[in-house]
């Protein structure tokens, strides 16, 4: 039932940048009373004067999971989290990641395994973080700008840049840069971590899914602070 | 009746020469009728021969009557087709159904186009025969009888001859792996897979290369029963664009006399995509320009431009 084979059709590079959302929004200069939605009308607003394509929409969720007290060894060490997510690009799968650690992908009945589980994983209470929005394509680039929420708050902005021709991360980085550049102007990004420790290795659907858990575990860490807007 | 007089025909001669020919027709019938009779019964074998001979002599004396009437009513009829400029099929406009059968007025078209496709395939025919770009073997505008009747040495070399020059151009090239293989015959085809950027079919002629198709690293070469898909293009259109680019170099590599140089300079060329993504446009500076990189790769320099920003 578990595969670590990619089921995905392609392997494009996937380079999710960036914006920590409530980190853009709250930078963005939007302050004077813009809310997630504006921004993410600005930006996509950007996209089609490019001459970027509307082409559906994508969601990415993720539930958090701890490893159960019982199931602790006496030595005080505390459960590593695991985070088990769904990416509409892959509908297929299901992912399941360590934080630093490995990911694994199975078929998207990993769900029903996960709650025969219950004795050693426990999802964590009102964890579930998702991020909605709509494809666009321009060129062989495909951007997807989607609303961060959890629960019912709008927490930030995610924007995922797709170079489907490039499958090695660092050979293009230059070039997604510029062509970020182009939409997010002064709100570009550095390059992912996700990139630093790799040379040439092909790039596949579980670096996309790394970056979003970063991407997430940064906003639900900022989930104390309003986002600018909200009121 | 004007129409029949200025064509020249008499349709009193006519229809009088047609009545000749049936009698010059059963005038004959008849000689060979009784020779096939033969003598009849006479009382004596002189009697016999007598009237046969009077009898055979009396058909012939008719049948050469016949034949001299119908060369007088010939005279008469005229050569109508002599004075129109298309002889005998010049006889259609008479038709009276014209709207019918549109033939005559469909004829000069087809007369005028083919006269003009002659005199323009001729021209064609000069012009290309001034241009040094000749891939082929066939020599254009020679006819077929001064054309040679062995193809050139380039185009029969051994296959082991091919696979050598092959081996060596991909041992130059640590970053380039090229698989050869032959599916239809004598003729080769690679993969070429440059780093971890892009794949190359290519489609060789002995040592000439046919075609070349230019594909995402990640992309499927393969048609679904296991073969080299030589006819589909790639998904992405920055490799549409650098087949595109690959298919001039084709056009001007050329040294129809060392074919293993300029297969070298293809791959020598081909190599430069290794920084596909990784090289800034040479004059504007910038990595992309209208979503794609810089495509495009000097033939001399191999510097990288983007396909607007070349000289
Ligand atoms: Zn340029």
């Amino acid at each position: 039932m578990l595969r670590t084979h990619c089921p995905a059709s392609r392997l494009g590079i996937n380079l999710l940048h960036l914006t920590p959302a409530s980190l853009s929004v709250s930078q963005m200069p939007v302050a004077e009373g813009k809310s997630v939605q504006q921004t993410v009308e600005l930006l996509t607003r950007k996209l089609e004067m490019l001459g970027a394509e509307k082409q559906g929409t994508f969601c990415v969720d993720c539930e958090t999971y701890h490893t159960a007290a019982s199931t602790l060894g006496s030595q005080g060490q505390t459960g590593k989290l695991m985070y088990v997510m769904h990416n509409s690009e892959y509908p297929l799968s299901c992912f399941a990641l360590f934080e630093n650690g490995p990911c694994l992908i199975a078929d998207t009945n990993f769900d029903v395994l996960m709650v025969k589980l219950k004795g050693f994983f426990q999802s964590a209470k009102a964890s579930k973080i998702e991020t909605r929005g709509t494809r666009y394509q321009y060129c062989d680039f495909l951007v997807k700008v989607g609303t961060v929420t959890m629960g019912p708050s709008a927490r930030g902005i995610s924007v995922e840049v797709e170079y489907g021709p490039c499958v090695v991360a660092s050979d293009c980085w230059n070039l997604l840069l510029e062509f970020l550049q182009s939409f997010l102007g002064s709100h570009t990004p550095g390059a992912p971590t996700v990139f630093g420790n790799r040379h040439d290795t092909v790039y596949g659907p579980a670096d996309t899914m790394v970056q979003y858990m970063e991407l997430f575990n940064k906003i639900r860490k900022q989930q104390q602070v309003p986002v600018a807007g909200i009121r | 009746m004007a129409d029949v007089l200025s064509v020249g025909v008499n349709l009193e001669a006519f229809s009088q020469a047609i009545n000749a020919i049936q009698a010059l027709r059963s005038s004959v019938s008849r000689v060979f009728d009784c020779l096939k009779d033969g003598m009849r019964n006479k009382e004596t074998l002189e009697g016999r021969e007598k009237a046969f001979i009077a009898q055979f002599q009396d058909n012939l004396h008719s049948v050469n009557r016949d034949l001299n009437e119908l060369e007088r009513l010939s005279n008469l009829v005229g050569k109508p087709s002599e004075n129109h400029p298309l002889h005998n099929s010049g006889l259609l406009s008479l038709d009276p159904v014209q709207d019918k059968t549109p033939l005559y007025s469909q004829l000069l078209q087809a007369y005028k186009w083919s006269n003009k496709l002659q005199y323009h395939a001729g021209l064609a025919s000069g012009l290309l025969n001034q241009q040094s770009l000749k891939r082929s073997a066939n020599q254009m505008g020679v006819s077929a009888k001064r054309r040679p009747k062995a193809q050139p040495t380039t185009l029969v070399l051994p296959p082991q001859y091919v696979d050598d020059v092959i081996s060596r151009i991909d041992r130059m090239f640590p970053e380039m792996s090229i698989h050869l293989s032959r599916p239809n015959g004598t003729s080769a085809m690679l993969l070429v897979t440059l780093g971890k950027v892009l794949k190359v079919i290519v489609v060789m002629r002995s040592l000439f290369i046919d075609r070349t198709i230019v594909k995402g690293f990640s992309e499927n070469v393969y048609t679904e029963d296991g073969k080299l898909d030589i006819w589909s293009k790639s998904n992405y259109q920055v490799f549409q664009k650098v087949t595109d680019h690959a298919t001039t170099a084709l056009l001007h590599y050329q040294l129809p006399q060392m074919p293993d140089v300029v297969v070298r300079s293809f791959m020598t060329w081909l190599r430069s995509y290794i920084k596909l993504f990784q090289a800034p446009c040479q004059r504007c500076g910038k990595f992309l320009q209208d979503g794609l990189p810089p495509t495009w790769r000097d033939f001399r320099t191999l510097e990288a431009f983007h396909d607007t920003c070349r000289q």
